[in-house]
């Protein structure tokens, strides 16, 4: 048999193992192993299931895993975002659509406090969600913004997704980090812009606070921005230390999850409830990404043993004999599609250590292709039939808001993001322009 | 049959709840070498053991917390077609599919305790008859591994919580197995 058609072999019985429901761990991890059992013999193929194990313990960066996870929880249970979006409500109430245009503001803030998505995708569906509504905004558009702004979470820093993907491309976390802040801003300003552009052309869907609401003592208005601090200090004491070189990354990561416990705990939300919720959650999460990751590992050595990623390459540029922009943009696609069915931290942990070789051996620049990765993630996240946010949305939605809603709504956020995606393929330079600065200043 | 199946479950659950109820503020125990790690770092001589100690909790972490994420239900599926069924195909897919989890378990343990008799010096390719070798005395720990780090721990240690907690992942597995067939039998469990 031919190496490609092994390949093959293994994605599809894997796919087939993925949708008989088994947890997505084993369904990876079994097919890894009987494929290397066949391979390789009893010997190299029972080590290389736990060879995964040992490799996997090495990789320093994964540290920073259930500190951020930790740190999410701490934001979103104790509900010290509270008075964050208390301040975007007031001061953003009074124009159309604003507290639209709010809510995404609370989401880069949270974004820039935590490395995965879930925080910010509670914090708005529990705190934002209900007011919004409340207030008669269009509920497609709303659930649209939170599920798209919530998804910022990892492409501004700190970002888990680029964290696993610094280990698989071996590229430093701090230029990646760095160079998710502007697409992430620009990400934010144009669901910004297509807030505004809706709003002014149909006001119903993001009518004006009413005045009584609004007519707030300026003492308080001020007082209320006070909140802002609170992310802005997180965000400091993790980053300062790291982009100097004081501490590596993961004992930042370790220092922002002490800053969020003790400002919950300052802040008296710190209940036995919350402490039970965060610590239990930050567990279950963590053994869900690790065993994946595990079993991915395995599944990733087998592939590379197979020397599956030359083949794939010989395939397109010699036999196909096409560019390497365009294999870069059908790569892209497939990765999209893919996404829609594929489970997205499987996703995660499988496809890269397929593609991001690929796209070094066709000679594109590793950084850049990280953020293309993590906005292509971002799609996925929450495009149906599987989202971890469309998941995550269903399970915390009010129940006015019905599953067809919540698949209308990203709609219209997807191509936004499908343009951002564009952008910064056309122009890298939105992307590598600000880890060039910091990196290479006298 | 029926009472040995409940007495499986239930001890088997009792006690990988109880370690994952300890491993889970294991966060802790790695936030803290984390932060001395920095602290000491900063001010005074950095030093050698942290990076390694913060991969052993990890380690500690996610392998014995295993078996408690699974009765949390924390391990996602994917559920395109999963999710609809009813309880009863459920029950029947999984009684089958957790079969190919335990394989896939069964094998990380055969080769974490082959790993683990190299970290004792045995070179040869039967671990078994090495360990039962060291019980009767007709075997001898050799050359320990230890890391190459400046620290230089030695690697059985770790490797020894590994296979626990495998083992424990294994019986949590099981647990689950059983648990269809008496739901599969009509019991409510």
């Amino acid at each position: 048999m031919s190496y490609e058609m092994i390949a093959t072999l293994m994605f599809s019985s894997m796919m087939l193992m993925l949708l008989t429901g088994q947890r997505v761990f084993g369904a990876i991890g079994f097919v890894a192993v009987v494929a290397s059992l066949l391979l390789w013999g009893d010997r190299g193929g029972f080590d290389i299931g736990f060879a995964a194990a040992m490799k996997l313990m090495k990789w320093y960066p994964l540290l920073t895993l259930p500190m951020f996870i930790f740190m999410g929880y701490v934001l979103s249970e104790s509900r010290i975002a509270d008075d964050l979006y208390k301040m975007f409500h007031v001061w953003m109430g009074g124009l159309r659509g604003g507290l639209a245009i709010g809510t995404i503001g609370l989401m880069v803030l949270i974004s820039a406090m935590n490395g995965l998505s879930v925080a910010g995708m509670a914090i708005g569906s529990t705190i934002a969600l209900p007011e919004l509504l409340k207030r008669g905004y269009d509920k497609r558009m709303v659930t649209g913004v939170i599920q798209a702004g919530s998804s910022l979470g990892i492409l501004v820093p700190p970002s888990v997704v680029l964290v696993l993907y610094a280990m698989i491309a071996r590229q430093p976390v701090g230029q990646l980090w760095l160079a998710g802040v502007l697409p992430g801003l620009m990400m934010a300003s144009m669901f910004v812009a297509y807030i505004v552009i809706r709003c002014w052309k149909n006001p119903v869907l993001g009518p004006v606070l009413p005045a009584e609401e609004r007519d707030i003592p300026r003492a308080e208005k001020l007082r209320l921005l006070r909140a802002g601090i609170l992310p802005i200090v997180i965000f400091a004491v993790m980053m300062v230390p790291f982009i100097n070189g004081w501490t590596s990354l993961v004992e930042s990561s370790a220092i922002g999850a002490l800053a969020a416990f003790a400002a919950a705990v300052f802040k008296g939300r710190m209940t036995r409830e919350v402490f039970e919720n965060s610590v239990r959650n930050t567990l279950g999460i963590t053994c869900m990404f690790m065993w994946i990751i595990l079993a991915a590992l395995a599944f990733g050595a087998v592939f590379d043993g197979l020397g599956a990623v030359k083949a794939i390459e010989s395939l397109f540029t010699e036999k196909l004999n096409l560019s390497p922009w365009t294999i870069l943009i059908l790569m892209q696609l497939s990765f999209i599609l893919m996404g829609t069915f594929l489970d997205d931290t499987a996703m995660l942990v499988i496809v890269a250590p397929l593609y991001v070789p690929l796209v070094g051996e066709l000679g594109f620049d590793l950084i850049w292709y990280g953020i293309l990765y993590t906005i292509t993630t971002q799609i996925a996240y929450m495009t149906p039939p599987f989202g971890y946010n469309l998941f995550l949305m269903r399970a915390m939605a009010p129940p006015e808001i019905s599953l067809r809603d919540i698949y209308a709504s990203i709609t219209p956020f997807v191509l936004v993001m499908i343009v951002a995606l564009i952008l910064v393929m056309v122009f890298p330079a939105i992307a590598t322009w600000l880890p060039e600065y910091v990196y290479n200043q006298p | 049959m029926r009472k040995l199946a409940y007495g499986f479950i239930k001890t088997v659950d009792a006690v990988n709840r109880r370690v994952g109820r300890i491993m889970m503020y294991g966060i802790f125990a790695l936030m803290a070498v984390l932060l001395w790690s920095s602290i000491s770092k900063t001010f005074f001589l950095p030093s050698l053991w942290t990076l390694e100690m913060a991969q052993f909790i990890m380690v500690g972490y996610y392998i014995l917390g295993g078996p408690y994420s699974i009765q949390l239900g924390s391990n996602v599926r994917m559920d395109l077609l999963y999710g609809d069924w009813s309880l009863r195909k459920k029950a029947w897919f999984d009684l089958i599919t957790v079969l190919f989890l335990i394989f896939y378990l069964g094998v990380l343990i055969y080769g974490a305790i082959s790993s683990t008799a190299y970290s004792l010096g045995y070179w040869g390719t039967e671990p078994f008859s090495f360990f039962s070798g060291l019980i009767s005395g007709s075997e001898e720990i050799g050359r320990m591994e230890r890391s190459s780090s400046a620290w230089r721990p030695y690697m059985w240690p770790i490797k020894l919580v590994m296979i626990v907690g495998l083992f424990l992942m294994l019986l949590q597995c099981v647990s689950e197995l059983m648990k269809d067939v008496l739901r599969l039998k009509g019991e409510a469990i």
